[in-house]
């Protein structure tokens, strides 16, 4: 089908990138803002904006909240639609509670059995709260935790819940990457001269490729790995051979496991009271701090809830080391005697937590944390590059024969650069305009990013019409506009609705707003010199023309 | 894109053919590649004493640079009728070879 490998490869390399380039720029950018989540959500949430907290008492505080939580009255009613008109029975089967070293709230989860559990064991329904653990008050109205609400599950499923074909659609946008980069090096043989050629002055087409050259191979070892480990994070959803196949080998050997630790496989049926799991708690502690480590519990987990055999799962977090929780202690739930504590894992184990642990960093490091960003930024400054090469080698050939390919690769380019920057920099004035008492404030947050996005998408094909005389789109200036304009907004916004200015924040220091507004005044300052710096451009250019 | 010289409408419409069966082959062809991969890597890992979980996660530490090589291999081969054949047979054929080995194994 092709002359040769490197052709076939070009191919590959041109196509892929350009189809699923536009999906990878978003999980990219999403998972750039993902890094710094908590951040978002601080920012997000005002009467979040205080130091992060150790799990608080579970006897005293977290049991009556979870004996008191409900699923959300949307899940209840889709559930009764599921099961034919009428609600079955919800048993509370699990507790969790989860806190990281960034987090001044707590997130509570119950998980529910349905009906009776052994005729739809798939069947499940949750129940989540977020709580200030300081005096155990639930966050009023529901907000939207920005970053690990809506910037995250972009990152990983593009808010595409129906069946589940977000993931699909990132995890073939991840393999989509994974060829590029193997395809990327082949096409250019002479990578190691490549890697310190950057001739900016040059014709816009061979800069933009020196620069797609420069941060797709800088940072060759970071895509290579956020790429992969996106995948296996989530081989279960591509490969389920343990739900299909191989299901009940693989339920033989969770029971054969649970068997091997000394832990009940299955709930006795017979219910029975819960011990103090505070008591666990201090005992998990006293053991973790005899074998050396930091004694931060990251999540306490109770399974089969009510029941006989109820467990209580204590792990410890995941600040101090790479792989997230873990050296988990389990402990009978009616006694609080300890049935296993997790031994070192295995060196498979070992490996995957490593490898899951870098990518989700959860550990406390700063430096890496920014490190992270900039990978990121390299990352979608080379898909960008990658559209903007695509067009500039087109334009000129598809305006002769007439065609529109290019335009629409510009338009789309646009939207997914700038625009995605400006949709989701108006979610965040939005944010700060909408009123708290406002009903489905949290939808409606969502519906202006969603809205946003769109209309860039309309400015940008409307706009893109001189790419087919080969001219450049004012798309992409004008849009540099609207980006700088609403992210000055967002800060000035939020220092007046919050009074949590940068002089403030900065003489505190609270990082977590300082940090995010300062990263918008960037944003701002860069869009504007691009905007500037292209008006000028245009006018020089007029100028010669008239002169000519 | 190769632009090769004078294409008559019906060879360009085969082209074109050809393409979108190569990548089906390569996207599809090479995840049932790929489940085969996992099936088969699973069954040997339990075959050579890992745990369940512990092959399990093996196989898919492993299925992924995989599945990029047959998809980049997919077009690179030079006959589409070949890389159809390697993927789907080659997928199914570690797929039985997995099942059977895990069921004689269990």
């Amino acid at each position: 089908m092709f002359p040769n490998f490197r052709l076939s490869m070009t191919w590959l390399h041109t196509w892929f990138g350009l189809v699923l380039g536009y999906v990878l720029i978003v999980v990219f950018f999403f998972g750039t803002l993902s890094v710094f989540d908590r951040e978002f959500d601080r920012w997000a949430i005002p009467q979040t904006r205080f130091a992060p907290q150790p799990i608080p008492s579970f006897d005293a505080m977290l049991r009556p909240i979870f004996d008191h939580m409900a699923p959300e009255p949307a899940d209840l009613e889709a559930l009764r639609r599921r099961s034919g008109g009428t609600l079955p029975k919800l048993t509370p089967v699990e507790w969790t509670a989860y806190t990281t070293h960034r987090d001044p709230v707590l997130s509570l989860y119950t998980e529910y059995a349905v009906g009776n559990d052994a005729d739809k064991p798939d069947e499940e329904i949750y129940a989540h709260a977020t709580i200030d653990p300081r005096d155990g008050r639930q966050l009023a109205g529901d907000p939207l935790k920005i970053g690990s609400e809506f910037f995250y599950p972009m990152h990983i499923g593009l808010h595409l819940t129906w069946m589940g074909v977000g993931y699909w659609i990132v995890g073939l946008s991840a393999l989509a990457m994974l060829c590029a980069l193997v395809s990327g090096v082949v096409i250019h043989r002479r990578l190691f001269r490549e890697f310190f050629t950057l001739r900016p002055r040059k014709h816009v087409q061979r800069s933009t490729l020196d620069l797609h050259n420069l941060t797709g191979v800088a940072a060759l070892p970071f895509h290579f790995f956020f790429a992969l480990t996106g995948l296996t994070i989530f081989a279960g959803i591509y490969f389920p051979v343990s739900e299909t196949m191989l299901k009940p080998q693989a339920q033989a050997a969770l029971v054969a496991q649970a068997a091997e630790r000394g832990l009940p496989a299955k709930a006795a049926g017979v219910t029975a009271p819960l011990a103090s799991v505070d008591a666990m708690v201090a005992e998990a502690q006293r053991r973790w701090a005899a074998r050396g480590m930091p004694g931060d519990v990251g999540m306490v987990e109770v399974q089969h809830v009510g029941d006989r055999n109820s467990v209580v799962a204590v792990y410890r977090a995941g600040s101090d080391r790479v792989a997230l929780l873990g050296q988990a202690i389990h402990f009978e739930g009616t006694t609080g005697r300890v049935l296993h504590e997790e031994p070192p894992a295995t060196v498979v184990t070992g490996i995957n937590d490593f490898l899951t642990g870098l990518h989700l960093q959860q550990f406390d490091h700063w430096l890496l944390r920014w490190f992270y960003v900039v990978g990121g930024l390299a990352g979608c400054a080379c898909i960008v590059t990658g559209f903007l090469f695509f067009v500039e080698k087109r334009k000129r050939q598809h305006a002769k024969v007439g065609l529109g390919g290019a335009r629409w690769a510009d338009a789309f380019a646009v939207a997914t650069v700038t625009g995605m920057l400006g949709a989701t920099l108006a979610m965040l004035v939005a944010n700060r305009l909408l009123p708290d008492e406002l009903v489905g404030r949290n939808e409606w947050e969502q519906r202006v990013f969603w809205g946003a996005w769109l209309v860039a998408l309309l400015h940008a094909a409307w706009r893109s019409a001189p790419i087919r005389l080969g001219k450049a789109s004012p798309a992409w200036h004008e849009q540099c506009v609207g980006v700088a304009v609403l992210a000055l907004a967002a800060v000035l916004l939020d220092a007046v609705t919050t009074g949590d200015h940068l002089l403030k924040t900065l003489a505190q220091p609270y990082w977590p707003v300082a940090g995010v507004d300062l990263a918008l005044l960037v944003v701002a300052a860069c869009a504007a010199s691009v905007a500037v710096k292209h008006r000028r451009r245009k006018r020089a250019a007029r100028l010669a023309l008239r002169h000519a | 894109m190769i632009i090769a010289p004078a294409h008559t409408p019906s060879s360009s419409a085969r082209r074109r053919l050809a393409i979108v069966s190569r990548v089906v082959a390569a996207l599809g062809g090479g995840w049932v590649f790929a489940w085969g991969f996992v099936m088969l890597a699973l069954a040997l890992g339990r075959r050579a004493g890992l745990s369940y979980a512990d092959a399990q996660t093996l196989a898919w530490l492993l299925v992924f640079p995989v599945y990029a090589t047959a998809v980049c291999g997919s077009f690179a081969a030079s006959s589409g009728a070949r890389v159809w054949a390697v993927l789907v047979g080659g997928g199914l054929a570690m797929t039985g070879a997995g099942w059977w080995l895990m069921r004689v194994g269990a």
